[in-house]
């Protein structure tokens, strides 16, 4: 428990000055706040006030900050500069698709690195050749490469999947977003089988794999629960991380396929200097980050007795 | 010297035990680093560079201005890779593109590298609360996942390479500062540097003279890998409008331009200038994990 | 019970291409119930003798040679049967039980996938058996250990779960393998005199690895001096004491701590070798020796330890 209030404590001050940076972002900004947040589009007396207020122009930069602090917890963004929209209603009809997307992609990460690398450290051979051989191609293969890529063969060439859109319905919805799941997972699935195969290597050589065998250990039992299961657990880590990391590639990707996630908002924003919505999306990331990267190390301290019983004890 | 003399003194005996001519010296040791696929790798990257170089003197064709007559040509004589949606020569705008495409990742490297180790060694050299302060901002900055960190930055500088290379830069600190942190922390505890310091040697010079030179391999190795990963994220950069900007060549713009006529059925520009990414991306990621791989090696033994 | 033949083994560098001999012809004949004290430097060859009648050398070693087993040659048995012979009839315990458990695997789990493949009964009745093997090599709070993970046991508890597990299926040979060199000083008696113990109640053959003259003296009925790859003497402990043949092994005798705490000699040996390969704990070898010798109670031991140093 000790161990949770501290890495929370963490990561509530790492968010905090995260937040920050975010807010003072605008003041590193070349001009004057209002010229920044204009960016030279025509507005009329009303709007700038509106913008001014939005900001707290006239309070002192510790009030500013407080009030929109304060502000985002009563899930109060803010305005769009451009369409005067409510930030936080634009941003909730987005997020489901991301959220959509980047489970996809999840499930394709674990299923496919792991199951890869694990087909490549315990199989040995040829299957090992190749996951090697395409884990190295896919490390270097961009996701909006991937994205082109599977969306120049597999929907335009063939005409199998969608080119753009995120569906509606169930069905629909996996099927628009298989290809944007597969590209988005693409280099992370190489990272993780890379990975994988390493761990399992090396744990088949460790002195208590050896010892199971010289036990006479039947071979079912010293491939999966001595090396493949100790293996996965740094292999957990390297999972979350790779998942945490979804978050970034997912505005290039949502791009791509022109799918209406927050990731394509973020873009688009930043194409059209709507600063509040980046702001905005730029500080749900961090916290989205920073949240799964806190799951996925209290993930490895639940499944690894010794990291567990020694917090347990402290 | 007797090899008993060497094991005392704590020095490699010679490694090689003739004299081979001083080229062929070279290449044998570079063959043994690298290995025949890492020397193909260094080739491809040669290339690359070559293009970048030279690349705007060698075009047959401007690379920015097209005609709307030329549009999606296929392979010919006078255009080998065809043209783009503009009528533009794609084998011009790939060879030209080379230069954008890594003038990027460099300014991020050198930022990187210079920025990284200037945070590790000072944490390392002073230590106590400026260590814990400098790890502090790492933490903030590990907050951010890097694009993002990088998009932020075009969005308040504006976008353009140099924006996005040194936002990209700042994002990528962190993790370098993190691993020459940890080089640098084992250099300063061996005792020829405490003896330098019990001397009264000023801190900045053992810093400099004695602990630069032996974290120098890591940096090195860091960059070459940081390379890789700058071309893929400057390239995303530029995919989404918020790198460099049409018309200059590039091969992350190409790959955005094309996606247009990719739904049409001319994946070419696309295409090839993702070719070029990956290629030179693994090229290099491969002779960063030899020479990486080596390094490590290198230190296990001592 | 055991004849090694000849027995050969070489390791190739995967660089270098150079070939390390590390066995060089050994032959080794064990009778029923007998224990042979196997006593070298490391890189001797010792453990690697051990892993070679496991059928476990390591990759890119060739071996060649017979060791026959109750009748049958190990070094041409085929796999399934040898993993038989393995989990029923030969048990290896080795140096550091830390890294011979899987770390993140209860006590339990690691006695019970030993004897479940041995004995085929029913799991209730092959946990009070593994409850009851705790108890016999002198763990008390026997619930508790079957819970615990390594971690949470010191090396010598670990130890002795690792000898429970076994002598669990009572198998015709035990190789020990420096069962008690990287356990602590204290409990490294304790240890030694369960092992002893519980091989001559069951009537175990074992070969006794280890870098200590002495304790190999006080547990086994021969002794097997090893140097570089070969066996240079073979003898009763009393012999190898009293009348040492080969050089090396009266060099061995030399330098061995007497119980003023000092080498008797220090002469050093001419043939070749590093200086000095027999690290002891000073004066506590005799302890080790009639600790273990005659099961003396730990408290015994630990008092003349106390009285040597």
């Amino acid at each position: 428990m000790r161990f949770l209030a501290r890495r929370l404590s963490a990561l509530v001050g790492v968010l905090l000055a995260s937040s920050m940076i975010v807010f003072g972002a605008l003041y590193l900004a070349p001009g004057s706040p209002e010229q920044f947040l204009v960016q030279g589009r025509t507005v009329s007396p009303e709007v700038l006030a509106a913008i001014r207020s939005q900001y707290s122009l006239d309070d002192p930069l510790p009030i500013r900050y407080w009030k929109w602090l304060s502000g985002l917890f009563t899930s109060d963004l803010g305005r769009s500069l451009l369409t005067q929209q409510d930030v936080g209603a634009l941003i909730a009809s987005r997020i489901p698709t991301t959220l959509s997307l980047a489970a996809f992609a999840a499930v394709l990460i674990i299923a496919f690195g792991v199951g890869l690398g694990i087909l490549a450290g315990t199989r040995g051979g040829f299957a090992e050749r190749i996951v090697i051989f395409a884990s190295n191609l896919g490390i270097a293969v961009p996701t909006f490469f991937a994205a082109l890529v599977l969306m120049s063969v597999l929907s335009v060439g063939l005409g199998w999947f969608p080119v753009f859109g995120a569906g509606d319905g169930v069905v629909d919805r996996i099927w628009h977003l298989t290809l944007p799941a597969l590209a988005l997972s693409l280099p992370a699935i190489a990272v993780v089988a890379r990975i994988t195969r390493t761990a399992i290597v090396d744990e088949s050589e460790s002195e208590h794999v050896l010892i199971a065998v010289a036990r006479g250990l039947p071979k079912r039992i010293i491939l999966w629960r001595h090396t493949v299961r100790n293996s996965l657990l740094p292999v957990s880590t390297a999972v979350g991380m790779q998942i945490a990391g979804l978050i970034a590639g997912a505005f290039v990707v949502e791009y791509a396929f022109t799918l209406d996630g927050i990731g394509a908002l973020l873009v688009n924003s930043v194409q059209r200097k709507d600063f509040a919505v980046v702001q905005a999306i730029a500080l749900i990331m961090v916290v989205a980050f920073g949240v799964v990267n806190l799951l996925v190390d209290l993930l490895y301290a639940i499944i690894d007795p010794r990291v567990r019983l020694e917090k347990g004890r402290s | 010297m007797t090899s008993n003399e060497s094991a005392v003194l704590g020095t490699q005996p010679a490694a090689t035990p003739q004299r081979l001519p001083a080229a062929a010296g070279r290449l044998t040791s570079l063959r043994r680093r690298l290995g025949w696929v890492g020397i193909a790798c260094a080739g491809i990257v040669a290339v690359v560079v070559l293009a970048a170089l030279a690349g705007q003197f060698l075009v047959p064709y401007d690379p920015t201005v097209g005609s709307v007559t030329q549009r999606h040509l296929g392979y010919s004589a006078e255009h080998l890779l065809g043209t783009d949606q503009a009528g533009r020569d794609i084998f011009s705008r790939l060879l030209a593109g080379a230069r954008t495409s890594l003038i990027g990742p460099l300014i991020v490297v050198i930022t990187t590298a210079v920025a990284g180790s200037a945070l590790a060694l000072a944490a390392v050299w002073f230590g106590g609360k400026t260590d814990a302060f400098i790890g502090r901002v790492l933490d903030v900055l590990f907050a951010f996942p890097s694009l993002l960190l990088a998009i932020l930055g075009v969005a308040i500088f504006g976008p353009g390479i140099v924006t996005a290379s040194i936002a990209l830069a700042v994002a990528y600190v962190p993790y370098s500062a993190r691993v020459i942190r940890s080089v640098a922390l084992r250099e300063r505890n061996l005792p020829y540097v405490k003896a330098a310091e019990l001397q009264g040697i000023n801190g900045l010079t053992i810093t400099l003279r004695h602990v630069l030179p032996n974290v120098w391999t890591q940096i090195l190795t860091g960059s070459t890998i940081n390379f890789g990963y700058a071309i893929v994220d400057l390239a995303a950069l530029s995919f989404l409008g918020l790198g460099i900007q049409p018309p200059a060549a590039d091969w992350g713009l190409m790959i955005s331009n094309g996606q247009e006529s990719l739904q049409q059925g001319f994946p070419e520009q696309s295409l090839y200038a993702g070719l070029c990414i990956v290629v030179t991306v693994a090229a290099m990621a491969y002779i960063g994990e030899r020479l990486g791989g080596r390094a490590a090696a290198g230190r296990s033994k001592q | 019970m055991i004849d090694i033949d000849n027995l050969e083994l070489s390791i190739t560098d995967p660089e270098s291409g150079t070939v390390k001999p590390v066995l060089k012809g050994i032959s080794l004949s064990i009778q029923r119930g007998e224990a042979v004290g196997l006593v070298g430097e490391s890189g001797s060859g010792k453990s690697m003798t051990l892993r070679c009648i496991l059928g476990i050398e390591p990759r890119n070693s060739t071996v060649s040679g017979d060791i026959v087993f109750d009748g049958e040659n190990l070094r041409a048995l085929p796999a399934e049967r040898m993993r038989r012979l393995r989990a029923d009839k030969i048990a290896l315990i080795s140096q550091n039980p830390h890294a011979a458990l899987n770390p993140v695997l209860p006590i339990e789990t690691y006695l019970l996938e030993g004897m479940a493949d041995a004995h085929r009964r029913n799991a209730q009745a092959t946990r009070a058996r593994a409850a009851d093997m705790l108890e016999q090599v002198g763990i008390r709070s026997v619930d508790r250990v079957l819970k615990a993970f390594p971690h949470q046991l010191s090396g010598g508890m670990l130890q002795r779960v690792v000898i429970a597990g076994a002598i669990s299926g009572k198998p015709g040979l035990l190789l020990a393998d420096e069962p008690t060199t990287a356990l602590d000083v204290t409990t490294q008696a304790e240890v030694a005199a369960i092992l002893d113990e519980k091989r001559r109640d069951l009537g175990m053959s074992m070969i006794f690895v280890t870098h200590d003259l002495d304790l190999a003296a006080a547990v086994s009925d021969r002794l097997a001096v090893m140097r570089h790859g070969e066996i240079v003497e073979i003898g009763t402990p009393e012999q190898i004491r009293d009348s040492p043949q080969h050089p090396y092994t009266r060099m061995l005798m030399s330098i061995r701590p007497t119980l003023s705490g000092t080498p008797a000699g220090g002469t050093a040996y001419d043939g070749g070798s590093t200086a000095v390969g027999i690290p002891t704990g000073g004066g506590t070898a005799v302890a080790r020796v009639s600790a273990a010798g005659n099961s003396a109670s730990s408290v015994a031991a630990e008092t003349q330890i106390g009285s040597t140093l």
